[in-house]
């Protein structure tokens, strides 16, 4: 035990002061996956001790008035790679910018470059997370090989000799509900999750925004929301069915968080996500033609967002996801049907969820905690990975009155594509630990 | 009296008359105009008593003003002329000098204008470029007998080699813009400079 | 006026610019009685029209503009099918600009392409439509043939009918028609018809609401036949709902409704035979008055080439 300590901090899910022991077992809090909900309280948490007991003498106090100590964050969706970089600097910008954002680790979505249906993808990402990353980088493995949704990939294999805990084919489920049946039949004993991401493709091809004013401004095609309605409807069916775990990516609709809140009430195993952009934005952010709001699904309306925010509160949405994904600016460039969809959000993630959600009142901390740390760490499990390694995470400080401009010097993940870019945001994350 | 000028609609835009609110002297007032009308009116009477077809083309805008006025007091004299405004905007050579391109007015030329004696009437000539710019349009209506340039004022400073056929006023020595102001159009009669 | 390098939207023209081009459309169209039909104000200038979806009228309509004032012309026309898959329009563009190109008028199936092109280049770009969300030049030519046939667009009433939902005719003529003081409704088959909370225009639900509510002008939209592969409804029985039939003409000549359509018009869809002869018909009128709008549109436009 070292004799270092960070005095006076607030422990954010409790709002009581508290010190907290630095080192090797002083930097994190178990969690309790058996009691998904529960945040570890002061007591629990190994290393933190209340301001009422007393630190022992000689020790090293650096006080932290004024800042939050809370678990650092776990996302379940990003896309790390960039458009025409290197793998190695896919992973490196990816860690540097999660760091920033306070994400201790995320789940890394199968993309062409990492396309995770065999085991020397996995091995060989795996080698390059550990020398180049300094976040934790869970990979997903594919349902199909190649995303192609035509074979299934070797996911018994990857499951048993690779840890891998969930399946995914990047943003979209596999069309052939045949495959994704037997599929899901056949993981049931292996333990595995799918996610997918709702939708029935032969309503939403060709369209790019929520049906409404801008989509009558703009003159494009609507995409209609009871799209990813059925396509929920089918996912729960299938689950419910199969006994297979679920989980829903990028909801995006107020029915969906209905019905996913009827199917939890009927006991389906179905865990949910929603982009931190759906919270906050809504179609008529997109403005004039503006690429940077190009997201699939399609940025909704203001009672969409509210039904979500609901959701995420009542735990009918368990977690709040950055869906990181670059875009190079020449892509972001083009007209708003060729240009690529998503925004870069890792870089910012804790101040953004701070400034705009906790900030105003949207969102208390211990809902935040919940939806961003602990439940999404307790869906990907990356400790499976290691050899007896426990439910650990590790905390981090907060300061909640520094102030950050997002520009090209503070972004880390290597593209811009954020609507944040020359905003100002309340909040930093600094690392002591 | 021929359509023309019609008077501004609430639908038009406001004309931008940068006659309006300049606080200079008048050089010339009411009644040196008038008496300069009725001198100008006699000459056309002089000069173009044998052409059997007599038009007045009044160069939008003040040009075409003075048209009307001088076909008014010829008719009182007994000489019939015919009336006829252009636009001359499209023909000008310096319109990508300026940064906007100037609102264009619709042209008034409901007669032939082949074989006829035409006369061009403008408020100012200063570089010539404005008489070069009309009598090019003219030609693309027709074939005139015979073309006359008269105006009002002139300030000097040619351009280009062209001459008037007649002046009212000679103000070569007048230093910054000229500018006339007709009650039609401007709420009075005067010559500023 | 301010110098304005571009025209996308309708939306995006000031109160004055739309009066100013209007008017001086007028003057435009005067040039057509000469002898000579020919002015050199684009002297000089070239005209680069930019065709990814065919369209011979338009394009001839802005070609025969751009003559008219003097300036050169030079066709592009692209098939999309013939574009070069993964070509991004930028590079197309910057092929195109190195031919020192002062006006690009651009047709593109992509709503927002002109704009993206507009932001790439010095050229003045007009937008001859884009996808479902523009067609200002339609519009221009639109309410420059309502102001002719009723002295002012002002305090008319015109319905609109057809697929609303993917008609950029729709879109730029209702915006225009109602900044100068026109009533717009829609009429059209069920959920072609984005809602009044969407438009802001209100729905008529069938033509018996349409002579009740006494327009002043029909404007049919054309029924784009050549979507084939998905088409958004069927085409056999649009003339008995939403078409001029000879039953309506009749009511249409005893209200003394005149009848618009952008062309080119399918005979027995959307207006019956009669409807073309109906002395009330002005889509010759709108024929001719689009050039007169172009060339109006050409000459007010300033490119960044000239300074």
């Amino acid at each position: 035990m070292t004799n270092s300590f960070i005095t006076n901090a607030v422990w954010a899910p409790s709002g009581k002061k508290v010190h907290l022991r630095l080192g090797k077992a002083g930097n994190s809090v178990r969690l309790d996956p058996a009691a998904a909900t529960a945040v570890p309280d002061t007591e629990d948490v190994k290393g933190i001790t209340s301001t009422d007991v007393e630190l022992p003498d000689g020790a090293h106090c650096t006080d932290a008035s004024g800042k939050l100590l809370l678990p650092a964050l776990f996302d379940l969706h990003t896309h790390i790679e960039i458009p025409g970089r290197s793998k190695r600097e896919c992973i490196m910008r990816a860690g540097e910018a999660a760091i920033h954002g306070g994400v201790w680790g995320m789940l890394v979505l199968p993309s062409p470059a990492f396309c995770f249906d065999n085991g020397a993808a996995l091995d060989s990402f795996r080698e390059a997370v550990e020398e180049r990353s300094v976040a934790e980088m869970v990979p997903c493995g594919c349902i199909t090989l190649g995303m192609l949704g035509e074979q299934q990939a070797p996911y018994n294999t990857l499951a048993t000799t690779r840890d891998i805990t969930i399946l995914c084919d990047g943003d979209r489920a596999p069309q052939n509900l045949l495959l994704l049946y037997r599929a899901m039949q056949y993981a049931v004993d292996l333990d595995l999750t799918f996610a997918a991401r709702a939708d029935v493709p032969a309503l939403t091809a060709h369209t790019y925004v929520h049906p409404g004013s801008t989509a009558y401004k703009l003159g494009l095609h609507p995409c209609p929301p009871c799209a990813e309605e059925i396509g929920t409807e089918t996912l729960l069916r299938m689950a419910e069915a199969t006994g297979a775990k679920l989980h829903l990516q990028l909801v995006s609709t107020a029915e969906s968080v209905r019905i996913i809140r009827r199917a939890k009430e009927r006991g389906v195993k179905v865990t949910a996500e929603v982009a931190l952009h759906h919270l906050l934005y809504t179609h008529e952010d997109i403005g004039d033609y503006n690429t940077v709001f190009k997201t699939t699904p399609p940025l909704r309306d203001k009672e969409d967002g509210e039904a979500l925010l609901e959701g995420v509160k009542d735990g009918t949405i368990d977690c709040i996801v950055s869906a990181h994904t670059p875009c190079t600016p020449f892509a972001k460039k083009q007209d708003f049907i060729s240009a690529p969809e998503g925004m870069v959000a890792l870089d910012t993630l804790l101040p953004t969820l701070y400034t705009k959600l906790v900030k105003p009142g949207r969102l208390s901390w211990a809902e935040l905690i919940q939806a961003c740390c602990v439940k999404p760490a307790l869906i990907a499990r990356p400790w499976d990975h290691e050899e007896g390694a426990s439910s650990e995470v590790p905390l981090l400080l907060f300061d909640p009155s520094a102030e950050c401009v997002v520009d090209e010097s503070t972004l880390a993940c290597g593209t811009l594509n954020t609507p944040l870019l020359g905003e100002t945001l309340c909040g930093r994350v600094t690392l002591p630990l | 009296m021929p359509p023309w000028p019609r008077t501004a609609s609430s639908n038009s835009p406001p004309i931008n008359n940068p006659h309006i609110d300049l606080p200079a002297m008048p050089v010339l007032n009411e009644k040196d105009i008038q008496e300069a009308l009725e001198k100008w009116t006699d000459h056309i009477l002089a000069a173009a008593a044998q052409a059997s077809s007599l038009g007045l083309v009044g160069l939008i805008s003040h040009g075409d003003v003075l048209a009307q006025r001088l076909i008014r007091a010829l008719e009182l004299k007994g000489m019939h002329a015919q009336y006829g405004a252009i636009d001359i905007t499209l023909y000008r050579d310096d319109l990508d000098l300026r940064a906007a391109r100037p609102a264009l007015r619709s042209s008034y030329l409901p007669f032939s204008t082949d074989g006829m004696h035409l006369i061009l009437v403008d408020d100012v000539i200063q570089s010539g470029r404005t008489a070069r710019a009309a009598m090019e349009t003219i030609f693309e209506y027709g074939r005139p007998q015979r073309v006359e340039l008269h105006c009002l004022v002139d300030r000097g400073h040619r351009e280009l080699p062209i001459q008037p056929d007649y002046v009212a006023f000679r103000l070569e020595n007048a230093t910054g813009d000229v500018n006339v102001r007709l009650k039609e159009l401007d709420r009075q009669d005067a010559v500023h400079y | 006026m301010k110098p304005r390098k571009d025209l996308l939207t309708i939306e995006s023209l000031s109160d004055e610019e739309i009066h100013t081009i209007l008017e001086s459309a007028v003057a435009m169209k005067e040039i057509f009685t000469k002898s000579v039909k020919k002015v050199p104000a684009l002297k000089g200038k070239s005209v680069l029209t930019l065709f990814y979806e065919p369209s011979t009228r338009t394009r001839s309509s802005f070609e025969v503009a751009a003559h008219r004032l003097s300036a050169d012309v030079t066709t592009f026309t692209l098939s999309t099918s013939s574009v070069v898959k993964g070509e991004s329009v930028h590079d197309t563009i910057d092929t195109l600009m190195s031919m020192k190109m002062d006006y690009i008028v651009v047709r593109h199936k992509n709503s927002g392409i002109p704009a993206v092109i507009a932001r790439h280049c010095n050229a003045s770009v007009i937008n001859a439509g884009d996808g479902a969300h523009a067609h200002p030049s339609q519009a221009f030519l639109d309410a420059f043939t309502i102001r002719e046939k009723y002295g002012e667009v002002d305090g008319k009433r015109v319905v609109i009918i057809g697929d609303i939902l993917h008609s950029r005719v729709a879109r730029s003529t209702s915006v225009i028609l109602r900044r100068l003081g026109a009533q717009v409704a829609y009429m059209g088959p069920g959920s072609l018809v984005p809602p009044m909370a969407h438009t802001g225009i209100p729905q008529l639900k069938d033509w018996d609401e349409i002579f009740t509510w006494k327009p002043d002008v029909i404007y049919l939209l054309r029924v784009q036949n050549e979507r084939i592969e998905s088409p958004f409804f069927p085409v056999a029985d649009y003339h008995q709902a939403y078409g001029v039939t000879e039953e309506r003409l009749r009511r249409i000549d005893a209200q003394d409704i005149s009848i618009m359509h952008p062309g080119p018009v399918n005979r027995g869809v959307e207006l019956c035979d009669a409807a073309m002869d109906y002395r009330n018909c002005l889509v010759c009128n709108q024929v001719e008055n689009g050039i007169a709008a172009r060339m109006s549109i050409l000459y007010h436009l300033t490119p960044a080439t000239l300074s």
